[in-house]
């Protein structure tokens, strides 16, 4: 269905090929796994099945992608034009935030369908059987912007759906997904797998994919490193799978961290932590005590109500009423702006400056180069102090927000989603800045990556509607 | 763990008018409140073209901004009658007028726009575009640019936030920098999205050879007849001016 014939493309801007003379053949209904660190070359090869490479992303390529069963009719990706491409291959990618085209959901299932030129009954049918068989009645007719991270993913699988396209390319789609939408995106799958459809997925997080895909295929800088079938892959030990930069395939779904808390002498008191959007809760807690200076996870599904308390305890949200008691002080709204900051998921939100070391000074009251030069020293950002911090990458952005927030004297630490979309080396550098934090701030990590969670916290607070699910420990 | 229950937020549409419809109002009102064109004639009908936009708004349950727009609208347009009669004189007087006048005639406008841009879907808009036997090389980046509002403001509240959080503001010491620090990140943020928003448009064959179909349902209903016969008015008043009649 999919053949990729000695493929080698450089990216245009970029001196090195992201893929090396890559061959690769995928049968009819075949799933395929394509896995391995962040910069392996997977993403490319996804583009290259969807057309995006070379048409919509420039560099230069060599090779043949031949879609297509009949090995008359074939139809060569580089000569074809994008939109007869989407007849055949369906893609879902990374962040659910921009993938759509429409601003309400049944548009945006009849989107591709639309394109095609089909007639309005058609497409109606169309729309009416996806909608039967992924079972999302809820989601028709809704505003896009209002929607959860899961029900957005959900909603892109769907008006892909309605294209009912053979080859199926996902590129990353777990990345900003709870366990929970996870194990929809799952039945999606599987959904497809049944229907006789050719899937490639590319992933970091591998555990949920174990009864969907029957090939792994690993990169590394470009090149495969192994191909083997899925039954032979769960097999691999997990020192073995480090060695390719993979992370777990049986992975531990248990939040429990691995260190347990000493016993705490100081806590913070969140008081009448409360929040309604028109009347819909979005957050109700009363009273909520955690150990000062030690790392809290903060876990639970999509839409539960965790990014309205991270920033309700930033002090962003101006009709907020609730408290904060540290050391005897009571925290209002304006004083919690002060003392806390907000690591955002998309970092490149709150890198204003045009150097690192102009950036990660802005808070301060005085400069004092001396502290500045030390906290540069300890986040390995020593020798990028001159570089603008667009020019960085994740991890170093990442790194300079912290940096930015320690040098401002914030006492409280948020992480949104740290490790979406991390490979595990990654994974583990950002458990590690955040282990590094303990005991001078207090760091709430909100996450769904149960890996980060065991490697870092100390406690777990789990949400459920707006409200805190007690855990046994 | 059961899904969350989730916010189940459909648009706020309000009255149902047709796209097309909306963007005569909009033509309208942009002619003869901000450009001011018929003279005398039009002089009563403004007004009453004005409190529209507001009603509309109204329509799509968007009270606040309606009632503080029709406060806004009348306190300046009092102003401007009366400023005279409460001895305003020089310097004062000058700015008063100016900035009346200028808000006055842009308000609105601005509103007629929010209006149209809050309750027209993508979707809707190119089906009446479409109608009116628009080239596909047009609509398509426009129908991009009404997706890619809504975005913008998007990411603008995150970096007001993140600004926020850094100190950055009204009284910071950083006043200054404010806009330059606003506008770096946004520009940043747009571009990586517009990318993204593109490549996934494409790879479910937007820019066909085909001519695309569109399963939205638009139409001129009642309302839009009265809207249409309200807008109707002030043109024909243009003309007889024109026409010296």
């Amino acid at each position: 269905m999919v053949n990729i014939e000695n493929v080698s493309f450089s990216y245009q801007n970029s001196n090195e090929a992201s893929v090396h003379n890559v061959s690769l053949s995928i049968k009819k209904g075949e799933s395929v796994l394509l896995c391995g660190e962040s910069g392996c070359g997977k993403t490319t090869l996804i583009r290259m099945i969807n057309g995006l490479i070379p048409h919509f992303y420039e560099g230069e390529m060599s090779g043949k992608v031949l879609l297509g069963e009949d090995e008359k009719c074939q139809m060569d990706v580089s000569d074809s034009e994008l939109y007869d491409i989407a007849r055949n291959v369906g893609s879902v990618f990374q962040n659910p935030r921009s993938q759509f085209f429409c601003v309400d959901s049944t548009s945006e299932l009849a989107f591709g369908p639309e394109n095609m030129g089909l007639p309005e009954e058609e497409i109606l049918s169309r729309i009416d059987k996806t909608v039967a068989e992924m079972k999302i009645e809820d989601l028709v007719d809704r505003d896009i912007f209002a929607m959860s991270g899961g029900e957005k993913q959900k909603l892109a699988c769907a008006s892909v759906d309605t294209l009912s396209p053979e080859i199926f390319a996902l590129d990353e789609p777990s990345s900003n997904l709870s366990l929970e939408a996870i194990e929809e995106l799952k039945n999606t799958l599987l959904k497809w797998k049944k229907a006789g459809k050719t899937i490639v997925v590319a992933e970091h997080r591998l555990y949920w994919l174990k009864d969907i895909c029957d090939r792994v295929v690993c990169l590394k800088d470009g090149r495969i490193t192994f191909d083997m079938p899925m039954a032979e892959f769960i097999k691999l030990q997990e020192d073995e799978l480090r060695k390719y930069g993979l992370r777990s395939v049986k992975e531990n779904l248990d939040f429990t961290p691995v260190d347990d808390m000493e016993n705490i002498e100081e806590t913070i008191v969140l008081e009448n932590y409360k929040y309604n959007y028109d009347g819909y809760d979005a957050l109700d807690i009363d009273r909520l005590e955690v150990p000062k200076n030690e790392v809290i996870a903060i876990v639970g599904p999509n839409g539960a109500g965790k990014s309205t308390f991270s920033k309700c305890l930033c002090g962003l949200m101006k009709k907020f009423k609730g408290y904060m008691t540290v050391d005897g002080h009571r925290y209002k709204n304006r004083d919690m702006l002060k003392n806390t900051y907000m690591v955002m998921q998309d970092v490149n939100h709150q890198l204003f400056c045009e150097t690192v070391r102009e950036e990660v000074s802005l808070g301060m009251d005085e400069e004092d180069d001396a502290k500045i030069d030390e906290i540069l020293e300890k986040f390995g950002l020593k020798e990028y102090g001159e570089r603008h911090p667009m020019s960085l990458s994740g991890g170093q952005k990442q790194r300079v927000a912290v940096a930015s927030a320690i040098l401002s004297n914030k006492e409280i630490l948020i992480f949104d989603e740290p490790t979406s979309g991390l490979d595990f080396y990654n994974m583990e550098r950002v458990a590690e800045l955040i282990r590094s934090l303990k005991n001078e701030k207090t760091v709430f990590v909100v996450t769904h990556d149960p890996d980060l969670v065991r490697r870092c916290a100390n406690v777990v607070i789990c949400f459920e509607n707006g409200a805190v699910r007690r855990e046994e420990n | 763990m059961k899904v969350c229950n989730t916010k189940k937020a459909t648009i706020k549409r309000g009255l149902i008018l047709d796209p097309r419809t909306k963007m005569l109002f909009l033509i309208t009102i942009t002619t003869f409140a901000l450009g001011g064109a018929g003279g005398e004639r039009t002089t009563y009908t403004v007004p009453v073209l004005c409190m529209f936009p507001f009603f509309l708004l109204l329509t799509a349950r968007r009270v606040k901004t309606a009632f503080i727009g029709v406060a806004l609208y009348w306190g300046v347009n009092i102003l401007m009658t009366f400023g005279n009669a409460i001895y305003l004189t020089g310097v004062l007087y000058f700015l008063v007028l100016g900035s009346c006048g200028i808000l006055g005639r842009f308000l609105p406008v601005i509103m007629m726009g929010r209006y149209l841009m809050e309750s027209t879907t993508v979707s809707e808009f190119t089906a009446a575009m479409q109608k009116m036997k628009i080239s596909e090389k047009i609509i398509i980046p426009l129908s991009v640019m009404f997706r890619f509002f809504p975005t913008v403001f998007d990411e603008a509240n995150s970096i007001n936030s993140a600004m926020r959080m850094r100190g950055i503001g009204l009284g910071g010491k950083h006043f200054t920098k404010m806009i330059e620090y606003r506008m770096v990140p946004l520009m940043a943020c747009c571009v990586n999205i517009g990318d993204e928003l593109s490549a996934a448009a494409l790879t479910r064959g937007l820019g066909g050879t085909v001519k695309r179909t569109n399963i939205c349902k638009i139409g001129f209903h009642i309302q839009d007849f009265i809207a249409i016969g309200i807008c109707v008015i002030p043109w024909i008043l243009l003309i007889m001016d024109v026409l010296k009649w």
